[in-house]
């Protein structure tokens, strides 16, 4: 029941909650549809230029034109992208979370360090490992040099892009780690108590204990990585801008809308609609195993 | 339950290991930033031969970051403002349920997650709207009531008793009376965590500047930063002290709020 009177009274949280609607459907969602839209247009970013419908011709220009090879891998390198952080950030995330809810000394100051790329920001982040990994003495060559090797790092082909995915994760760990760290903290000790008396210790009590009581942060882990690594491309703007091949299909639709000398919206919107399809279904069956996950618990 | 020694002692070793790839790129960052350009290039591993703050000015002013850093502040104040208004006025009526087909609209705003990627469109829409390369369009671009401040509000307000509301209004409190006067003060907390979770969203930004933002006058300190990068890449001991300049006002913010943010990734987390 509404208590704020009736009446006019009534219709006030329309009106307030009107406002982030409307904005919502204006720059948000309204936009997201006419992507679909678009993807079956030659439309270009090109002002006042006419566009017409070309049906699925965009997406015939993705998969079929000579320059096919790039395009593709790029949706190889999503998935590759998406996998390896997926796994490795939650895999380093919650082992950190673990160590850390052993009440080291110092866990404050180890939480808000591996939180600290978070706050910093990609810019930043990326900058930093830049100066990192400067091929010209920097301290990653000085190691290399060690061995009797070098590299160009984020300017070769063979690596550049496994350096990415190494700041994407740098950057992130400490948020599943946070993630993860909350969720071993509603764990109750007796539990381990109990499960010692019976025996569980170590591993044992980590696959029946940890690992199903945390089954909701591990949820959402999940999920925000997955949703996540496949739409970033921020991070490969700052350190490759793309180049040594390291474009994602999420930097292709940046690249082919908004690149120097292209603004190709039709292409970029069916590009766009290829990445939501990957987005959309792989979302969706983690969630679906994951949620029955947790129900069994 | 009780830990043996050997076990700790791994853990200590791993953190610190750990610790060490997140320290040790700042240290170093700062350590080049101290530098000269000379210094720099015959070695530039080896710790520094002196504190060098002058660099700090030269890249301050090289770099024009009073005026990028200007505009970053307008930004990330405006739009974190506006953003927490609207995220109050759309998270109590629909955790409440004081609007019909709250449930559905809730779905409606969390499904913007899967949506296919607005960029083009949106684009489109700022042009023609006029608001492209002005600083109104790009707040106003930046302002959402639907994002993660939004999520937390919805899960903390149904832990807020619907009895309140109730005793209000029976001493004549009206609506918007009690969520300003009332509702807000109880939400300090995840307020405070809203607040720094969207101001480091915006703050840190990249993409929105360089798409919609051409003017350097208007750029903020990310774009300003990296501009800076394309310019100098050659002298790193400029460059480092700009990334710190850029670094300094986030590290101080989050040094002082750091406890928000983190219970707030959490409960952010956890309660959406």
């Amino acid at each position: 029941m509404y208590p704020f009177g009736k009446g006019k009274a009534r219709l006030i949280p329309y009106l307030y909650l009107s406002i982030p609607l409307l904005l919502y459907v204006v720059f948000g969602f309204g936009p997201s549809l006419v992507t679909v839209l678009f993807s079956f247009t030659d439309a270009t970013g090109v002002r006042g230029q006419e566009w017409s419908f070309v049906g699925f011709e965009n997406y015939k220009t993705f998969f079929g034109a000579s320059n096919a090879g790039d395009r593709l891998d790029a949706i190889g390198r999503s998935l590759y992208f998406a996998f390896a952080v997926v796994i490795i950030q939650n895999a380093v995330g919650l082992f950190m979370a673990i160590l850390i809810n052993k009440k080291l000394r110092g866990d404050k100051l180890y939480r808000a360090v591996f939180f600290l790329p978070v706050v910093l920001g990609v810019t930043v982040s990326g900058l930093i490992w830049q100066l990192v990994a400067n091929p010209l003495g920097g301290p990653a060559q000085s190691i290399l040099n060690f061995f009797g090797t070098s590299s160009n790092f984020f300017g070769d082909y063979n690596i550049a892009f496994e350096l990415i995915i190494f700041v994407q994760i740098w950057m992130y760990m400490g948020y599943s780690m946070t993630i993860f760290l909350a969720g071993l903290q509603t764990i109750p000790n007796d539990l381990y108590e109990a499960g010692y008396m019976d025996g569980a210790s170590g591993w044992k009590a980590f696959t029946n204990i940890t690992f199903p009581m945390i089954a909701p942060s591990f949820t959402v882990n999940m999920l925000l990585s997955i949703i996540g690594a496949l739409q970033t491309f921020d991070i490969i703007y700052v350190l490759t801008g793309g180049k040594f091949n390291t474009t994602t299909l999420a930097f292709d639709v940046y690249a082919t809308a908004f690149g120097t000398g292209t603004a190709d919206y039709g292409l970029a919107s069916a590009v766009a609609m290829i990445q939501f399809l990957f987005v959309f279904t792989i979302s969706m069956v983690a969630l679906f195993y994951l949620r029955k996950r947790e129900v069994e618990v | 339950m009780k830990q043996s020694r050997t076990s700790r002692t791994i853990s200590y070793i791993i953190v610190m290991l750990m610790l060490a790839l997140y320290v040790f790129p700042l240290f170093y960052l700062f350590n080049v930033s101290m530098k000269t350009q000379t210094e720099y290039l015959l070695n530039p591993v080896a710790l520094t031969e002196g504190i060098r703050l002058e660099n700090f000015a030269e890249a301050w002013t090289k770099g024009s970051f009073s005026q990028y850093m200007w505009n970053s502040v307008l930004y990330t104040g405006m739009s974190t403002l506006l953003t927490l208004i609207l995220s109050i006025f759309a998270a109590f009526p629909l955790a409440r349920r004081y609007v019909k087909f709250s449930t559905l609209i809730y779905i409606f705003f969390l499904i913007s997650m899967y949506l296919p990627n607005p960029l083009i469109p949106q684009f489109s829409l700022i042009n023609q709207l006029g608001l492209y390369n002005t600083q109104t369009g790009y707040i106003l671009l930046k302002t959402t009531g639907t994002g993660i401040a939004f999520l937390m509000f919805v899960g903390y307000i149904k832990s807020v008793s619907r009895e309140l509301d109730e005793a209000a209004a029976m001493d004549g409190c009206g609506y918007t009376r009690y969520l300003f006067t009332i509702l807000v003060p109880l939400m300090k907390p995840i307020l405070a965590t809203g607040i720094i979770l969207t101001a480091i969203g915006v703050w840190n930004d990249i993409i929105g500047p360089t798409i919609y933002l051409s003017d350097p006058n208007y750029q903020p300190v990310t774009k300003g930063l990296f501009t800076f990068y394309g310019q100098y890449m050659n002298n790193w001991p400029l460059l480092a002290c700009g990334i710190l300049i850029v670094t300094l006002p986030l590290v101080v913010l989050y040094v002082a709020l750091q406890r928000f943010i983190v219970g707030g990734a959490m409960a952010g987390a956890v309660k959406s």
